[in-house]
C-alpha cells in the first residue's frame, strides 16, 4: 500500500522519533510513504490562518498540488497536518471566493489542484488499510501486563472539515491497535481533552492547566504511559510535563510514547531504531515493568 | 460591574455596528451564524473557557448584536486552541473555531489591543517564518517570542530548551525548501492579495 506522504515542520523537528518508528513498524505492515517532493509548512491550524487566510489555504493546496500529480492519497502523521490540509479540501469546496483567489495565486506558480486529493491521518490507515488482525499477526513481544492510555486529542476525530475514521465522542482506533499488541487499555476521562495546542507558546499557564488534566487522570487511572498519535499533544504531555509538575507542585513522571513507538516495541525492534533515547520523560520504566513480565525485550 | 453582564445590560447604539454581521458572512464558516439557538452546549463543553471572559455561546449573542469592538477585544477568541470540542457537538453545525479565526483575523488587521500581548505577534511571526523558509522553524518562533526582560520566563525557556537539545529535539538551522521558486511566488501573491482587500 502506497500513499503520498506529507511528513510536516514537526516530523523533521522536535518529532523526529515518531516517523523513525512509522518507517520502521511500516515495513512490517507493507506500507510504503513516498514523500512529497518539495513539501512545504501544511498551512497550521490557526497560527497562519488568523493572520493571512489566503495564504494558509494557499500554503496547504500548493501540498496537495504537489500530491495530486502522484495519483495517490495523502497520508500524514500529525493531527495538525491531517487537518489543515483536510480543511483546504473543504474551504475549496464551499467558499467560491476563496476557491477562485487560490486558483489564481496557484496559476502564478505554476501549479494547478483538481480537487481530487484524499487526506488521511495514519492512525485511519493503520486500523482500517492495515487492520488490527494484520498488526496482531506481526507481534513478537506481546506486551502482557502494560497499561497504556491512548490519548486521541482533537483534531484527527473532531474538526467537521476532516473524514471521520472514529467517533469524536468515544473514539476505539487507538484502543483496537493497544489490544493487538497485547496490552491493556486505560480507560480514563480525558481521552479527548484538548491539550491547549500552541498556547504553549502564547499562555503557558492556560496550556499547563489544560494538559495537567490527561496527565493527572491516566495517572491515576494507573497507567504505566500515555500513546498519543499527535506531535503537538506530545510536545505538551512529554516535553511541558517537568514544567506542569513544577507549576502545580505535583509528580507525575508518566512516559509519552507515539503509538508508532509502542507498536514497534510489540514488533521486537530495538528501541534506539524508535527513537526511544528521545523521549523527554524516560521511558525506560516501561522497558523495565515488561522485562519483569514475560516480555523479552530487544537488544538496543 | 462583572464583564460578564456587560452585552446584557449595556446595549446602545453607539456601541452596536451593523455592518458586523455582513463582515462575518464573509468568513468561511460565518454564513451559518445566524442558525445559532444559544443552546449553550458550546459553552458547556469548551475545553479553555476557565480562561475566557465571554463563554463562546455569549461571543456569537454578541456578534448578532453587533458588539463589535467587545468581540475583537475578548479573551475568548485568542483563547480558544481550535480544539473542535464545540463545534462537533453543535447541533446547528456551526464551526465556531473558524469563526473565532477570523475574529482574530478582524482584530489583528483593524489593531484591537488583544488581552493576551503576544497572541497577535505569534501569528504575524509565525506567517513570516513560513514565509520565509516555506516551513516552521520551532526554534527560531521560541526565541522571537520569549520575553526577554523576564528572568522566570528566561529561565523557563533555558531549561526546556537544554531538554530539548540534550533529546536531539532541537533544531538549530532551518529546512529549506528545494526550488523556492514556485512557493515565493505564492508568498507574494497571497500577501498582495490579502492586503488589497
Amino acid at each position: 500500500m502506497k500513499y503520498a506522504y506529507f511528513p510536516g515542520c514537526s516530523i523533521h523537528a522536535s518529532a523526529k522519533e515518531y516517523a523513525m518508528a512509522a518507517n520502521a513498524i511500516n515495513k512490517f505492515l507493507d506500507v510504503e510513504f513516498v514523500e512529497i517532493p518539495d513539501w512545504n509548512c501544511c498551512g497550521a491550524i490557526d497560527a497562519v490562518y488568523a493572520y493571512n487566510p489566503l495564504m494558509s489555504i494557499s500554503l496547504s493546496t500548493r501540498n496537495l498540488a504537489l500530491a495530486e500529480s502522484m495519483k495517490m492519497d495523502i497520508v500524514t502523521l500529525c493531527s495538525a497536518c491531517f487537518f489543515t490540509l483536510s480543511r483546504a479540501n473543504s474551504v475549496l469546496r464551499e467558499n467560491v471566493d476563496m476557491k477562485e483567489k487560490v486558483g489564481k495565486v496557484l496559476n502564478d506558480a505554476g501549479l494547478k489542484y483538481a480537487g481530487g486529493v484524499k487526506v488521511r491521518h495514519y492512525m485511519d490507515v493503520l486500523v482500517n488499510d492495515v487492520g488490527a488482525d494484520k498488526i496482531r499477526q506481526q507481534v513478537r513481544t506481546p506486551l502482557k501486563g502494560l497499561k497504556i492510555a491512548p490519548y486521541y486529542g482533537c483534531l484527527i476525530v473532531r474538526p467537521m472539515e476532516i473524514q471521520k475514521f472514529d467517533d469524536p465522542e468515544h473514539p476505539t482506533s487507538m484502543d483496537k491497535v493497544i489490544e493487538a499488541i497485547g496490552a491493556e487499555v486505560v480507560q480514563y476521562p480525558d481521552k479527548t481533552r484538548c491539550c491547549g495546542a500552541s498556547l504553549a507558546i502564547t499562555d503557558e499557564e492556560v496550556m499547563m492547566e489544560m494538559t495537567k488534566g490527561p496527565l493527572l487522570t491516566a495517572k491515576n487511572a494507573q497507567a504505566d504511559c500515555i500513546v498519543t498519535p499527535c506531535p503537538m499533544c506530545h510536545f505538551n504531555l512529554d516535553a511541558k510535563q517537568k514544567d506542569i509538575e513544577s507549576h502545580f507542585d505535583i509528580n507525575i513522571g508518566l512516559p509519552v510514547l507515539y503509538v508508532t513507538q509502542i507498536i514497534g516495541l510489540a514488533f521486537g525492534i530495538p528501541p534506539k531504531e524508535l527513537g526511544l533515547h528521545r523521549n523527554i520523560v524516560d521511558p525506560s520504566r516501561i522497558l523495565e515493568k515488561l522485562k519483569a513480565t514475560s516480555y523479552a525485550a530487544p537488544k538496543t | 460591574m462583572n464583564k460578564h453582564n456587560h452585552a446584557s445590560n449595556l446595549i446602545t447604539s453607539q456601541i452596536t455596528d451593523p455592518k458586523f454581521l455582513e463582515e462575518i458572512k464573509k468568513i468561511p464558516g460565518g454564513d451559518k451564524l445566524l442558525d445559532c439557538i444559544q443552546c449553550g452546549i458550546c459553552a458547556g463543553s469548551c475545553h479553555a473557557r476557565f480562561a475566557m471572559d465571554y463563554s463562546p455561546m455569549q461571543i456569537i449573542k454578541m456578534a448578532h448584536l453587533g458588539l463589535k469592538q467587545d468581540v475583537l477585544s475578548s479573551s475568548t477568541i485568542w483563547i480558544c486552541a481550535s480544539c473542535y470540542t464545540c463545534a462537533s457537538r453543535c447541533p446547528r453545525g456551526l464551526n465556531i473555531p473558524a469563526i473565532m479565526s477570523g475574529f482574530k483575523n478582524m482584530a489583528m488587521k483593524n489593531n484591537v489591543p488583544a488581552p493576551i500581548a503576544l497572541k497577535p505577534k505569534f501569528h504575524k511571526t509565525f506567517t513570516e517564518i513560513v514565509g520565509k523558509y516555506g516551513r516552521m522553524h520551532e526554534s527560531e518562533l521560541k526565541m522571537k517570542l520569549t520575553n526577554k526582560t523576564s528572568p522566570r520566563e528566561l529561565l523557563r525557556n533555558a531549561s526546556l530548551g537544554l531538554r530539548m537539545l540534550r533529546k536531539g529535539k532541537l533544531k538549530l538551522q532551518p529546512s529549506r525548501l528545494d526550488s523556492s521558486t514556485h512557493f515565493s511566488e505564492i508568498v507574494k501573491k497571497a500577501l498582495e492579495e490579502e492586503t488589497q482587500k
